[in-house]
């Protein structure tokens, strides 16, 4: 595992940062906009746009200042390992749960359109193989496997086009923002629907310095930025604002709407390849969790690690068995997963303030 | 080498066997399986549903071609446990195709049901509605010799009579959304059973999910102009007047565009939809001479006032029964500030607005003769 010495390319690096920010949560994107934010909600992505490169700025600047170097290097460099080892549980936990719920919701979506009586446990257990045999294979692959995803789900955005003779921009109304709850853990849900992409600092030793990073990643977000746009405006516009508040996962009774002489409900299809990007923001939060995992037990193989974070984060995931608690503890995990976003950097900056990294490697 | 081989092994193997052994759960055996094509509700004097459905039958050794259960019972998901309890066959909905809603359960309110079908995720958003001007279950418990399987003849008229918008497509989405949306309130074809045959009685406008009032088969095709653009229609006009010569005209390859304008505030709102109409006359009877360009004006001339006349005569039945099947609310709500929407009661200044309707008739050509 040690010999990923492969460098990873500018548009790999773009297509994983886009794969792992969009997952599960665009199907209900809409209606939590609804909800949250009132009357043509959508119109409120484009600050979360602006919130999410501000961070992403946030991380560049740790990205220049410690000249690319590993966040993990940056910290024990200047930190005692036992002070920074709550901070890397904390880190493992966080992420190796959010790759969990992120799972478990895909699974109990997915059960109750298919498969309602069904134990979700055996589908969990099949993703989760899945996922451990991805993510163990390292960032390179991840990368790769991302890419093929990325082109197995990307064209089910011209399925959308079949819709517009059903939307009517009479039904956005001239409206703004009236009848939103402005709710913090909706505020907070759309956020994680971004989220994702605090995970380029990981990826600080595994890029080309020449690749620029930190500009791709600007750009992915953006990507993600247009896309949430258009779904949910598309949303707004075919359901209209008093029913997209009573819905949950208005993605796919739009798509449910589509069809073809030759095949009809194509949600379901829709349903099975959002398996990819959901597969695809898994591996990489699990992967990180292994990273950070890594730096406390050094000595343990990372499959063996890996087996561990799978196995603990599976037991744990069981405890919420319905949907609404599986969002639940999604919303609290997202929230300090911002959180995460947000202070690593700060606290990554604070300790490069203290003691300048120097071009060439320091031996403490 | 060998060793390594050995070790890679578990991991397919766990996998096939999982996907194997999850398809234990939820089995669908084609053979076993009631596909619902249609389903009809009725409304029983003593408050309970009525419920029918309709189910192909595939098999070779059974000589009907289909099966219909009926049973009544306080909701419909308990109605389908009990006609589950009447049949071979394990009930699904994903196939459901058509749901005709009686005229009695219609007019008392039909939102939970909606809220039902909504919420099942089998059901298809495509399903169309269909109200039935009298008793449901009969009309789709009944065979019609001379026409396809009673379910799919449904299902086949109202596609066909949508597609040349004779009737307006209604489907489960688009009724469920009207009906949540504060500006327009849902419609659906009408049907009843006609002797041998089931025929297109209009159509079924509701005020919030209550049937009120039935639009007459002739001013489905005005009611169509005023509701949204289209393209393919046709549309027969008796332009005589009382004492004058007979004159009628049919126009075919309708294409329609509309717009809608709204001015003033409050009771003296006026809103003015201008409709523009081009298509052929294939049909004429009447003095005109369809040859002469100044008498193809006339006619043209003669067409608009009369969609117009009618339109207006439409709207005021529409104000009157309350239901706002066009959707005026959405253009009034779209020209005001959200504040004064909110202070308006919709319902009643709906009564009370001005709607005019001017129509503009291009007819294209006249056929191949002069």
């Amino acid at each position: 595992m040690v010999a990923v010495k492969e460098k990873l390319a500018p548009f790999h690096i773009l297509v994983l940062i886009y794969m792992t920010q969009t997952g599960v949560v665009i199907l209900s994107l809409g209606q939590m906009l609804a909800q949250t934010f009132g009357i043509n909600g959508w119109l409120a992505l484009p600050f979360y746009g602006v919130i999410v490169t501000a961070n992403l700025l946030l991380i560049g600047l740790v990205y220049r200042m410690g000249r690319g170097k590993s966040i993990f290097d940056i910290m024990e460099r200047r930190l005692p390992l036992l002070l920074l080892s709550p901070l890397y549980l904390l880190l493992t936990m966080v992420w190796s749960m959010l790759a969990c719920l992120v799972s478990m919701e895909y699974v109990l979506i997915f059960q109750m359109i298919a498969f309602p009586t069904t134990n979700p446990v055996w589908f969990k257990i099949v993703i989760d193989l899945l996922a451990y045999s991805l993510f163990i294979k390292g960032i390179y692959t991840i990368s790769k496997a991302s890419t093929v995803f990325f082109y197995l789900t990307v064209w089910m955005y011209l399925f959308s086009s079949m819709l517009f003779h059903e939307y009517s921009w009479n039904r956005l109304t001239p409206f703004f923002f009236q009848e939103g709850d402005f709710a913090l853990p909706g505020m907070s849900g759309i956020y994680a629907a971004f989220l994702g992409y605090e995970l380029v600092m990981l990826l600080f030793g595994y890029v080309d310095r020449s690749a620029k990073l930190m500009k791709l990643a600007i750009w992915a977000n953006l990507l993600v930025f247009v896309s949430y746009i258009y779904v949910s405006m598309l949303v707004f516009g075919f359901f209209g604002f008093g029913e997209l508040r009573e819905m949950q996962y208005p993605l796919i009774d739009m798509f449910a709407y589509v069809k073809f002489p030759f095949i009809e409900r194509i949600e379901n299809l829709l349903y099975g390849l959002l398996l990819f990007t959901m597969l695809a923001t898994m591996a990489m939060y699990y992967w990180s969790a292994n990273e950070a995992s890594g730096r406390l037990f050094p000595k343990l193989k990372p499959s063996y690690r890996g087996i561990a974070l799978i196995a603990g984060t599976f037991f744990v995931g069981l405890i919420p068995d319905t949907l609404a608690e599986v969002n639940e503890w999604l919303t609290w995990f997202g929230i300090v997963e911002i959180g995460i976003a947000f202070g690593l950097p700060l606290f990554l900056i604070a300790l490069l303030l203290i003691r300048k990294e120097k071009e060439a490697p320091v031996h403490a | 080498m060998r060793n390594a081989r050995w070790r890679r092994l578990p991991l397919p193997l766990l996998l096939i066997a999982a996907f194997a052994l999850g398809g234990c759960g939820d089995q669908r055996i084609l053979e076993r399986i009631g596909f619902i094509q249609s389903t009809s509700y009725d409304l029983m004097p003593n408050g309970e549903l009525k419920i029918a459905v309709a189910i192909p039958r595939l098999e070779a050794e059974s000589n009907e071609k289909r099966e219909v259960l009926s049973t009544t019972a306080p909701t419909s998901k308990q109605a389908r446990i009990k006609m589950s309890r009447e049949t071979s066959l394990q009930l699904v909905s994903g196939q459901l195709r058509v749901t005709l809603l009686g005229r009695s359960f219609a007019e008392a309110g039909i939102g939970n049901q909606l809220d039902t079908q909504i919420r099942d995720p089998a059901i298809s958003p495509l399903m169309k509605i269909a109200v039935v001007n009298g008793d449901a279950e009969q009309l789709l418990n009944q065979r019609y010799s001379q026409h396809p399987r009673t379910d799919r003849y449904i299902e086949r008229i109202l596609e066909k009579e949508a597609g040349t918008h004779a009737i307006p497509k209604a489907t489960l989405h688009q009724f469920v959304r009207d009906y949540y949306d504060d500006g327009i309130d849902p419609v659906a074809p009408m049907i009843r059973k006609a002797g041998k045959n089931i025929v297109i009685d209009g159509i079924a406008l509701f005020r919030d999910d209550r049937f009120v009032y039935r639009l007459p088969p002739q001013d489905a095709m005005i009611f169509a102009f005023m509701r949204s653009r289209f393209k393919q229609g046709e549309i027969g006009i008796n332009l005589q007047h009382q004492g004058a010569p007979r004159e009628a005209v049919m126009v075919t390859s309708l294409v329609s565009q509309r717009s809608v304008k709204v001015s003033g505030s409050g009771p003296g709102t006026t809103v003015t939809v201008r409709v523009a109409l081009d298509g052929t006359v294939l049909e004429y009877v009447g003095g005109l001479k369809l040859g002469k360009p100044k008498d193809l004006r006339k006619l043209e001339r003669k067409i608009e006032a009369y969609v117009s006349g009618q339109a207006e005569a439409m709207m005021k039945n529409m104000q009157r029964a309350g239901a706002d099947g066009i959707g005026i609310g959405a253009y009034v709500r779209n020209s005001m500030s959200y504040a004064d929407w909110k202070r308006t009661n919709w319902r009643e200044l709906y009564s009370q607005i001005d709607v005019r309707c001017k129509v503009k008739m291009t007819i294209k050509n006249v056929g191949k003769m002069k």
